[in-house]
C-alpha cells in the first residue's frame, strides 16, 4: 500500500498496526531542516510545490519503489509552507519482509523525490531576507 | 494568437518577480519560443539555470507546439526533501 501526502502542518508520524506479522522491518526517515545555509544561519526554510504535480510525482514514484523493491507499504508525508530548523519537513516509513530492501528502496525513493518532485526551498534567513536555497543535496 | 500561463517557482519566481503570467503568443509557438522569452524577460538571472518543462502538470521532454490554454512550468532543479 501507498500513501502519500503533501501537507501544511507539523508532520506527524504514521501509526503502526502491532499485530501485523507480514512484516519484519519497519523503516523510518526524517528529514529535518538544518539551521545553515551555505553556512549562513538561517531563521526556518519555506517549503514550495507546485500543487497536483508534486503529489502526483511522488505517488508515481512511490508505487515505483513498491514495484522495484520487495516492499509491501511505503507512506509518506512531505511538509510544505514554513518548516522551522529542527522539525521535520519529509517523513517516510517503509514495510519490508527484511530489512536489505527496505534500506534500499528508502535510498532510491529518497533520491528520485530530489530528482523528480517539484518542491522547492526557500530560506530566510536571519536578517529576514528571503532567497531560493541552492542546496540539492 | 493564443493565451497561455506560465506559473513560476523558485528561481524562476525569483528571476521574474511574480507567481505567475498569462501571455499572449503566436499560433504555432513552441515551448522553446516560450523558454526564450522567459530567459529574456529574467535577463541574466537565469543564465546557469537549468529547467525542465511541464506542461498540464506532465514533464516534457521535447519541443511541442503550445495550444490555448495551456499550463507552462519552468522547472528549475527541484529541492524536496
Amino acid at each position: 500500500m501507498v500513501i502519500v501526502e503533501i501537507i501544511n502542518n507539523p508532520i506527524q508520524s504514521f501509526n503502526l498496526n502491532n499485530n501485523d506479522n507480514q512484516n519484519g522491518a519497519e523503516l523510518v526517515f526524517n528529514g529535518r531542516v538544518r539551521g545553515t545555509e551555505n553556512g549562513k544561519p538561517i531563521k526556518y526554510l519555506e517549503y514550495e510545490q507546485y500543487e497536483g504535480m508534486a503529489e502526483a510525482e511522488l505517488t508515481k514514484i512511490a508505487n515505483k519503489v513498491c514495484k522495484i523493491f520487495s516492499v509491501n507499504d511505503l507512506f509518506c508525508r512531505h511538509r510544505i509552507g514554513k518548516v522551522k530548523t529542527g522539525d521535520i519537513s519529509l517523513h517516510v516509513l517503509i514495510l519490508s519482509k527484511h530489512r536489505k530492501e527496505a534500506i534500499e528502496a528508502m535510498d532510491w525513493f529518497i533520491l528520485e523525490l530530489k530528482k523528480h518532485v517539484p518542491i522547492w526551498k526557500w530560506a530566510i534567513l536571519n536578517n529576514g531576507t528571503k532567497i531560493p536555497s541552492d542546496c540539492i543535496h | 494568437m493564443i493565451l497561455i500561463k506560465v506559473k513560476c517557482f523558485s528561481q524562476v519566481k525569483y528571476a521574474l518577480g511574480v507567481d505567475e503570467l498569462s501571455l499572449r503568443l503566436d499560433d504555432n509557438s513552441t515551448i522553446n519560443d516560450l523558454e526564450k522569452i522567459i530567459r529574456e524577460k529574467a535577463g541574466n538571472k537565469l543564465k546557469n539555470v537549468s529547467l525542465r518543462i511541464a506542461l498540464n502538470q506532465k514533464y516534457l521532454t521535447e519541443d511541442i507546439i503550445l495550444r490555448e490554454g495551456d499550463e507552462v512550468v519552468f522547472i528549475p532543479p527541484v529541492q524536496g526533501g
